[in-house]
């Protein structure tokens, strides 16, 4: 293996890591005040169609990225108003969201595209670099910037002390419901970028494969911690091009190689992640006033 | 002094919940520089009160006035800026935050949004030494002890600028030393010319720190007293409605055969320290066994030991001989052990569920309650909570209230009555009276008594040593998970078990 090889590996798990870290950034601002988001799936489907739809209407990536932003924030804003405002269970919001989004994403792509499972080609494009998108490269800042605003901020304290202890928040005057909706808001726009690194040249039913969930594995792999949960999102996103690397050269049926990223999610959460703890208020709402 | 203008006065609120009042037009007032102890049974209205002046609540009536301008209060935020600061009973800390981030949260110092550290860590280091009361900075609250946490309770007010504190059965959670600690801090701030209210109902403290004593019973201010004229009886009285009895008719009983006999156990704490080291000692049927020790010396662990838990690292358990290390729950029942544990919530009851459903716990496999198929009889059921209600005198508008629903008095009768119900022959009572009041408290010691005049071993583990002292027959100092001392009470004082408890005199 010389060098090129290697860069290449390096930087091919990165792109493929991609998608999966910017979901699983989401998650964790989400969930680190107190919300609980299993539809950052449904949320990747219909932002990875709204980038193509976006672009193709506006005629430029940068506007398809800021509409599928928008799409992003639009769903979690559902999310954020069914569970935060109205209290219903976060599962069952977060459910719902996700089979929603499956029926949206074709139901839009027949009627744009007039076929149901993919869309046409898009012919804009971010800039590359040794062959990936900027974006992947953008993930490593933005996963700093993630961590500072967390913990190095006022509104990352607060957004945090929600998740933790809502009463005490409450009891020092943070408005426990905005800094709620910031997270679950910030989740979308997380999507919406895992959007842009996913495969920004067409849509096609089916293409995130499940990246959501993995994310969220990844979040709690990396226990809730914005440099953790990415670290992680690379483990399965190395695993999966180690894969895609090796699947022709093992005599083992591609149906099995395939499981790798799937199989090594369910042994990670299984074995290591048993004892990790998240936000002590996370999934329960926040019952305000008099008892 | 009583020409001054006072820090605090509350005149005439009302407070109406559905079927209860609460607060029924109660007035006090706080001046500069005192110490004002709220007593009063749970459920009397004291924390209602407390959480009205907190912006907790909205009072129906009645007013509000600080230094004496009238103030509207509808939120802590308001509260906060009057200064208005409370410690509450169930500390609102974030645990996994740093003692620095639980003190600024919400009164952040930042640039652009940034925290800065600086300046509030330099502002707290002088409120740790104006007060004494010195806690790491850096440190997560969730490592802290109690007593470390509750300080970061007091530095987060007095770093809001809290001129009137009110505090909410601060010593509930704490260490006898802890305690004397935080009595300390209180005369230290009201030297300071700061206002306290500080609601309690252990009356040796109250008469220990208070310089007025305002009794609350059901909604209403009953009297207030001056520390001169306060003895622990009048405020007991007062607080029931009816004198009470607060030395326990507890005679010595000729103890019988070795009913709990415990040798050479140990096992290791939930960090994986030791909490027993090779601890023994023997319980005999009629009477009652104290353990007497500083909370976190092994008691816990040693009542799981004889209560339900199966893994211990070393020694033996037996019941009238019979080891019981290795048997369940259920077989350990049915030899003869109940239970009473120091959690209620956790261990001792379904909160959700129905007193009638919690009554059966442990026999709700059994006739009565269930029948030859396995289903339940709830007739049978109804029937029998109604007797244990009637006879446990616990206070409640019907069988098939909610667990939650009760005051913690009545909650632990509900336990005692249920554990008394099996005829036990030990009966493990791990802080029996934790967070009940008085009236609640000497129905608890009667019915330890009483447990023992039916010819069972009592093993009492209670943090309270009063408690230890006066029910105990022979007392047992626990001291870094083994009983170092063992006393007749009539041969010893509580001074000398105390020099024990702190693991002197070895």
């Amino acid at each position: 293996m010389d060098l090129n090889t290697v860069l290449e590996f390096l930087l091919k798990g990165l792109d493929t890591s991609a998608p999966i870290a910017f979901a699983a950034l989401g998650g964790v601002f989400s969930e680190k005040s107190g919300v609980f988001n299993i539809a950052l799936e449904g949320i990747m489907i219909v932002t990875a169609f709204a980038i193509i739809w976006g672009s193709i209407m506006f005629g430029s990536i940068w506007l398809g990225l800021a509409f599928a932003i928008i799409l992003g924030v639009a769903m979690a804003a559902i999310h954020a108003l069914v569970t935060v405002t109205y209290k219903v269970d976060q599962i069952v919001s977060g459910t719902a969201l996700n089979i929603l989004a499956f029926g949206v994403a074709r139901f839009l792509s027949q009627n744009v595209f007039g076929q149901e499972t993919q869309s046409a080609m898009n012919p804009y494009a971010f800039p590359s670099w040794h062959g990936i998108s900027v974006f992947s490269l953008l993930l490593i800042p933005i996963t700093a910037l993630a961590w500072f605003v967390l913990y190095k901020t006022v509104f990352g304290l607060r957004l945090r002390s929600v998740g933790e202890n809502p009463e005490s928040a409450d009891t020092l005057g943070i408005n426990v419901v905005l800094m709620r909706y910031s997270g679950v808001l910030i989740s979308g726009l997380m999507c919406g970028l895992a959007a842009a690194v996913l495969y920004p040249s067409r849509w096609v039913s089916g293409m995130t494969g499940g990246r959501g969930f993995i994310a969220l594995a990844a979040m709690i792999f990396g226990r809730w911690d914005p440099i953790g949960a990415v670290a992680a999102s690379m483990l399965f996103g190395f695993a999966d091009t180690a894969r895609i690397n090796f699947e022709s050269k093992i005599p083992i049926p591609s149906q099995f190689v395939q499981m790798f990223p799937y199989v090594l999610a369910i042994v990670v959460l299984a074995g290591v992640v048993g004892k990790a703890k998240g936000p002590a208020a996370g999934g329960k709402p926040y019952e305000k006033g008099e008892d | 002094m009583p020409t001054a203008l006072p820090l605090l006065r509350m005149e005439g609120i009302t407070k109406i919940f559905p079927g209860v009042v609460a607060n029924d037009h109660i007035s006090l007032e706080l001046m500069a520089g005192e110490i004002l102890a709220l007593v009063g049974e749970n459920g009397a209205g004291k924390s209602t009160l407390m959480k009205i002046l907190y912006g907790l609540y909205r009072p129906d009536s009645g007013e509000i006035l600080v230094r004496g301008e009238k103030v509207r209060i509808v939120g802590p935020k308001d509260a906060i800026a009057r200064g208005i600061g409370m410690v509450h009973q169930h500390f609102m800390l974030v645990p996994p935050f740093s003692v620095l981030e639980n003190i600024v949260l919400g009164s952040e110092t930042s640039t652009l949004g940034v925290l800065s550290s600086a300046k509030p860590s330099a502002e707290i280091a002088m409120l740790m030494e104006n007060n004494n009361l010195r806690v790491e900075l850096q440190a997560k609250v969730e490592e802290l002890p109690v007593g470390l946490q509750q300080r970061v309770e007091i530095l987060k007010i007095l770093y809001r600028g809290a001129e009137i504190l009110i505090f909410d059965e601060p010593t509930a959670v704490l260490t006898p030393q802890e305690s004397d600690e935080l009595f300390k801090t209180f005369r230290r701030m009201r030297d300071q010319g700061k206002g306290i209210i500080f609601i309690s109902h252990k009356l040796d403290e109250v008469l220990d720190i208070a310089d007025r004593i305002t009794v609350i019973r059901r909604g209403k201010v009953i009297r207030t007293l001056l520390r001169a004229e306060a003895t622990k009886p009048l405020i007991a009285e007062l607080m029931v409605g009816k004198p009470v009895l607060l030395h326990v008719d507890n005679p010595r009983l000729e103890a019988g055969e070795t009913v709990l006999k415990v040798e050479g156990l140990s096992e290791l704490g939930p960090s994986g320290a030791p909490a027993l080291r090779e601890l023994g000692f023997e319980v005999r049927a009629a009477e009652i066994y104290g353990i007497a020790g500083v909370e976190g010396n092994g008691q816990s662990e040693l009542v799981k030991a004889i209560a339900y838990r199966m893994k211990t690292s070393g020694g033996t358990v037996r019941l009238m001989g019979r080891e019981i290390s290795l048997l369940d729950v259920r077989e350990r029942r049915e030899l003869g052990i109940a239970h009473i544990p120091e959690d209620r919530h956790k261990y001792g009851l379904l909160l959700p569920y129905s007193l009638a459903d919690n009554f059966t716990l442990g026999s709700h496999h059994k006739a009565p309650y269930v029948n030859g198929f396995g289903v339940q009889n709830r007739k049978r059921i109804a029937q029998a909570a109604r007797a244990l209600i009637a006879a446990f005198d616990v206070r409640t508008p019907s069988e098939l209230t909610p667990a939650h629903a009760l005051s913690g008095g009545n909650q632990q009768k509900v336990i005692i009555a249920r554990e008394m119900a099996t005829k036990p022959k030990l009966l493990l009572a791990n802080q029996p009276t934790r967070g009940v009041d008085v009236g609640a408290t000497e129905f608890i010691y009667k019915q330890l008594v009483e447990a023992k005049k039916g010819g069972a071993a009592v093993l009492l583990v209670s943090a309270d040593l009063d408690e230890i002292m006066s029910l105990s027959d022979r007392i047992g100092v626990i001291f870094k998970g083994k009983i170092i001392k063992e006393f007749e009470r009539e041969a010893t004082t509580k001074e000398e078990v105390g020099f024990y408890m702190m693991g002197e005199g070895k």
